[in-house]
Parts: structure tokens; C-alpha cells; sequence
């Protein structure tokens, strides 16, 4: 290792000697100054010309161009929303037109019902007294047609009991009258 | 391969000898990998934005990324007026970085390690800012160099100070960036050449610090752009908005 060291620094050592003794600046040699000065203006000069008339505009148009783009882009976008924010108003507006609507149809129809309804009512309830007045006429009148029968019917029952029990033939009259006599005394208690 | 660590950043001819009144202008590698910078870079943006798309897919992405990057950096430094130097400042952002890091690849050649290059640039930068703060504030812009709340005692010193750091700014601009990037390679040159010297036995630990340095340059090639064009961005926005 030791050794390893040794010969490394007498190398560079070496090394730097043999650099020191042939070292020169080739950039102070005068010879190729005016040409490379020349060559340096020309070279320049033309980079100089085509960057700044060609590639420049060029280029500047394109990050011109695209900010242009981004911007139209956030401009369009603000601009819809803004139209999307009044339609969403106008729906609104309308919601609440046909909501007040609907409550209303539904009140009127409501109105309009009760009062059907009230006016069918009450002729129906005047048919139904009708109705009822007809029916009690019609029942007093069977009531009494059936109070005839009635009659009739026990005039000959009690004709043909007697008869069957006396053997003898009444009177019809006389039948007829005792039955009415009877049926006046308690027709009271079937009327 | 050459043993020299300063070998790298000699420059030769490639082709023919171009002499033109008598100074030589002949193309180099230097001018070569300036070429295939600027080349790369258009290439990369052409790419970039060829298709114009709303979402961007990758590459797209990048070059709008390095645009917003460098937007931003002049917003933030010099403030809105700095607009119309928004093209330069890009083009040299990523000249600057382009080089730098097309000068990590081995064997090649990296441009910004040459002082003449940073120099240039930073001359040109620090008189177009000085002519754009004489044009925008005329002779008022000499306050620069009057700070104002200084106390009357001091001030002739702090003029001359100001001065002085005003005049040294395309010297430090320049000598930042080279320095930077020689020094950069330099050592990666010698820690290569001791991985190298030392073979398989103890090569291993140059080795793992040549890793290390590769991840560092890169960073320092892309913190070098950065610094390069933010530096330029504070001298426009002391041109542009005077103010003390």
C-alpha cells in the first residue's frame, strides 16, 4: 500500500513536470485571432438573423397562440356557466309558476267538487223525500185495502165457524156488522 | 494523442489559406466547431418549431422551455424595456452554451476557451450597452458613475471606482468564461493523462475523478451560458433603467 502511494505521487509528479515544461497558451498566439474573430461575427451574425426573424416568431406565435386558446377556452367556460346559472333560474321561475298552478287547479277543482257534490245532494235527499212521502201513501193505502180484505177475510171465517159450530146460517149482514163493530174497536191497535 | 493538456486548444487551419488584405482569415477548427454550433442550434429550434402544435410533444416542449427560460431572465433582470434584446440575448445564451457544451465532447474543440472569442463578445456586448444607455439617457447616463446617498467626501473615490468596475466589465465578462472553460479542460486533460500514465493499477482513481469532472463541466458549461447572458442582461437593465 505503501509502496502504491509512493509510486502514484512520484507519477504525478512526473506527470506535472513533463506539463510545465511544455506548457503554452495556444490562445495568446496572435496567429488565427483575426480569424477566429471573423469567423465568430460571420457565424454569429447569420445565428443571430435566422433565430431572430425565423424561429423566434415562430415560436412566440405558438405560446401566443396557445394562450390565446387556453384563455378563449376559460372565457367560453365562464360564459356557460354564467348561461347555464340564468337557465337554472328561468327553471326555477317556471317550477314554482306551475307549482303555485297545480295548487291552485287543485283548490278550484276541490271548490268545484264540494259544490257538485252539495247540489246533488240536496236533490237527492228532495227525490228521496218524494220517495218517501209516495211510499208511507202507498203503505196507507195497502194498509187500508188490506183492513177491507182483512174484513172480508174474518167476515167469512166467522160465517164458517158459526156455521160449522151452530150449524145454523146467519145473516150475512148481520156478520158484517159485528166484524166492522169489532174492527173499528181495534183497528186502532194495527194503524 | 498528445500528452500536453494545452494541445486541445491549439488552433489549425482546415482547407484552404483565405487571406484577405493581408490578414489571414482561413477557416480553422475554431471556425468549424463555431459552425457546428450555430448549426445544432438552428437545427434544434427548426425542429422545434416546425410543427405548431397546442400540445407541444418533446422537442417542442424543449425550445419553448429554453425560450420561457431565457424570457424570463431578461424579465426578471431588466424589466420590460430590455424586450427588443430578447433575440440577441437568446442567440448568444445558446451560442454560448452550445459551444461550451459541444467542447465536452471528446476530441473535439471547445471555442469559448479561447480569450479572443469571450473578448469579442463581451467588447461588443459592453459597447452596445454603453451606446443604448448614451442613446436612451444622453449625457445624464455619466451618472452611472455618481451613485447617489454617497457622503461628498467620498465620492471622488467612489467615481473613479465606478468607473474603473465599468471599464473592467468585457475584461471579467471574458476572462470568466475562459478561464472557466480552459481550466475545465485543462484538468480533464490532466486527470486523463494520469488514468493514462498510470495504467490498469492505479488509473482508477484519476479515472473516477475524471467522472466527476465530466459531471461537473457540464454543469460549469451550462452555469457559464447562464452567467454569461444574466452578466449582459444587468448591463442592458443598467443602460435601460437608470437609477441609482
Amino acid at each position: 500500500m505503501k509502496s502504491f502511494l509512493i509510486f502514484f505521487i512520484a507519477s504525478l509528479a512526473i506527470n506535472i513536470n513533463l506539463y510545465a515544461a511544455e506548457a503554452g497558451m495556444p490562445q495568446l498566439d496572435p496567429t488565427y485571432w483575426a480569424s477566429q474573430a471573423f469567423w465568430l461575427i460571420l457565424v454569429f451574425a447569420i445565428l443571430y438573423i435566422a433565430i431572430s426573424k425565423f424561429y423566434l416568431p415562430k415560436i412566440k406565435d405558438n405560446l401566443d397562440n396557445r394562450e390565446n386558446k387556453i384563455k378563449e377556452d376559460l372565457d367560453n367556460a365562464n360564459k356557460f356557466k354564467d348561461q347555464s346559472e340564468v337557465k337554472f333560474k328561468e327553471y326555477e321561475l317556471i317550477m314554482e309558476n306551475a307549482k303555485k298552478e297545480v295548487s291552485k287547479i287543485h283548490s278550484d277543482s276541490k271548490n268545484i267538487l264540494n259544490k257538485d257534490i252539495q247540489s246533488k245532494k240536496e236533490t237527492i235527499e228532495k227525490e228521496i223525500d218524494k220517495e218517501i212521502l209516495k211510499a208511507q201513501k202507498e203503505i196507507l193505502e195497502i194498509k187500508k185495502n188490506s183492513i177491507s180484505s182483512i174484513q172480508n177475510i174474518s167476515e167469512n171465517i166467522a160465517a164458517n165457524i158459526i156455521e160449522n159450530i151452530s150449524g145454523d146460517k146467519l145473516n150475512e149482514s148481520s156478520i158484517k156488522a159485528t166484524i166492522k163493530d169489532v174492527s173499528k174497536k181495534n183497528i186502532g191497535k194495527y194503524l | 494523442m498528445a500528452s500536453n493538456p494545452m494541445q486541445q486548444f491549439t488552433v489549425h487551419r482546415i482547407g484552404p489559406e483565405i487571406k484577405i488584405a493581408g490578414v489571414d482569415l482561413s477557416f480553422t477548427n475554431a471556425s468549424l466547431f463555431m459552425v457546428i454550433s450555430a448549426s445544432i442550434i438552428i437545427l434544434f429550434l427548426f425542429l422545434g418549431s416546425k410543427e405548431k402544435k397546442i400540445i407541444p410533444d418533446k422537442l417542442q416542449l424543449i425550445t419553448e422551455m429554453f425560450y420561457t427560460f431565457v424570457a424570463k431572465m431578461i424579465s426578471d433582470t431588466a424589466g420590460s424595456k430590455a424586450k427588443p434584446y430578447f433575440p440577441f440575448i437568446f442567440s448568444l445564451f445558446m451560442f454560448v452554451l452550445l459551444c461550451n457544451m459541444v467542447g465536452m465532447l471528446p476530441y473535439s474543440f471547445t471555442v469559448t476557451s479561447h480569450i479572443i472569442v469571450t473578448l469579442i463578445m463581451a467588447l461588443f456586448i459592453f459597447v452596445a450597452v454603453t451606446i443604448i444607455g448614451f442613446i436612451k439617457h444622453g449625457f445624464k447616463y455619466l451618472t452611472i458613475f455618481v451613485p447617489s446617498g454617497v457622503p461628498a467626501v467620498l465620492l471622488p473615490l467612489i467615481t473613479v471606482i465606478e468607473i474603473i468596475s465599468y471599464l473592467s466589465r468585457p475584461v471579467s465578462l471574458s476572462v470568466r468564461l475562459f478561464a472557466n472553460m480552459m481550466a475545465g479542460h485543462t484538468m480533464l486533460k490532466v486527470f486523463g493523462g494520469f488514468v493514462v500514465s498510470l495504467g490498469v493499477l492505479g488509473g482508477w482513481l484519476p479515472l473516477s475523478f475524471s467522472v466527476a469532472l465530466t459531471g461537473l463541466e457540464i454543469l460549469v458549461a451550462f452555469l457559464q451560458a447562464y452567467v454569461f447572458a444574466i452578466l449582459t442582461c444587468i448591463y442592458l437593465n443598467d443602460a435601460l433603467n437608470l437609477h441609482h
